[in-house]
């Protein structure tokens, strides 16, 4: 499957899809997490211990006149980048990101061609991918989930969350199919969000992850839910998730319902 | 005094801004509220409402666009792209030029 988790800043998203990207890889197939966040949190939440780990500026060299300004250089192919730029967290999961942003944006601009030629070529016969976006808008409509065939729309039950929620449903009107997004509601409380959700979105929503104060409390020691409470609610909940999807591809290997 | 706020998605820089705008306005201030964020929805917080948060925000969105003409000057930013909010503040969407042309 190729999904990728978009939604407003701080609504769970990193954390859900380290969650997601861990418990797909138990079911024995590879899975590769991507994480184009300049200011990534994916990390956290696979429980990997590195938080910057950019494919380096070598990986690539000038691009020809009329095509990419950068691209992967002699000899390097998109499995050898995983193989060597992508480390291997628990479950084994590959992780491939383009790096921090410790200054300007520039410093990762060839990691990000590196990044984006790797994504567009990977073997996803072979390969799971699961994608966290930046939050908000901007990146979403970049084309930057462009890989994905099936987008996981994190929502928390905020007049704010929800807010971005409706502007990124009209906004990826013009790339993705209705049937291709899910509704993922997060932090919620009580059945009362769950439906305000949903009628707010006019979507059914795939999944509600309830608040879990054990969560929150990992998220503070900068633990994975994994790790901090793997019997949870939060981790119950994401199992869910990984197998409405699986049952989802099963029917329509495009990720449409 | 000129502030902004700054940090990582959802830890609370819209409310913070708001708050903190409609105090200085409460204290007798003129203040401008600028949302600067690509997910604008600063007017949320300061209680102007969905509808009109998402108005300022489409209108932007035509600026970005190049359907609609920038404005020459800040007064007439704020007029055109603002709106007004509780306790007098005066909240407008700011954008960025992407692609500035050369000169």
């Amino acid at each position: 499957m190729k999904v990728a988790f978009v939604g407003k800043g701080g609504s769970g998203k990193s954390t859900i899809a380290g969650t997601f990207a861990r418990l797909l890889a138990r079911t024995g197939e590879p899975v590769l997490a991507l994480d184009s966040d300049p200011l990534p949190g994916l990390p956290y939440a696979l429980g990997i211990e590195v938080d910057d780990t950019p494919i380096p500026d070598d990986a690539v060299v000038e691009g020809p006149e009329d095509g990419a300004r950068w691209v992967l250089a002699p000899g390097l192919d998109p499995e050898l980048v995983i193989e060597r730029y992508a480390p291997i967290g628990p479950d084994g999961v590959r992780y491939l990101q383009f790096g921090n942003t410790s200054g300007h944006i520039s410093t990762i601009q060839k990691a990000q061609f590196a990044w984006s030629e790797t994504v567009a070529g990977v073997d996803t016969d072979r390969w799971h991918l699961v994608g966290d976006l930046p939050g908000g808008t901007r990146q979403a409509m970049f084309g930057w989930a462009k890989y994905a065939d099936h987008v996981l729309l994190v929502v928390e039950p905020t007049a704010k969350s929800l807010h971005s929620a409706r502007r990124l449903l009209r906004l990826s009107e013009a790339v993705f199919a209705p049937e291709t997004f899910s509704v993922v509601a997060n932090k919620v409380q009580d059945d009362e969000d769950v439906d305000r959700i949903a009628a707010r979105l006019n979507r059914p929503v795939e999944i509600a992850i309830p608040l879990s104060p054990e969560t929150l409390a990992g998220d503070r020691q900068g633990q994975a839910p994994l790790d901090a409470d793997p019997e949870g609610t939060f981790v119950g909940a994401v199992e869910s998730l990984v197998g409405s999807l699986l049952d989802m591809y099963a029917l329509d290997p495009k990720g449409a319902k | 005094m000129k502030i902004a706020v700054v940090g990582k998605g959802g830890s609370g820089k819209t409310t913070t801004s708001a708050v903190l705008a409609r105090t200085l306005a409460r204290r007798g201030g003129d203040v401008v509220a600028l949302d600067c964020d690509t997910n604008p929805n600063l007017g949320i917080s300061l209680g102007v409402g969905d509808l009109e948060t998402e108005r300022l925000s489409t209108l932007r969105e035509q600026l970005d666009e190049g359907e609609a003409e920038h404005a020459p000057t800040w007064h007439e930013i704020l007029d055109r792209f603002g709106t007004d909010a509780p306790d007098g503040v005066r909240l407008g969407v700011v954008t960025r030029i992407e692609n500035p042309e050369p000169g």
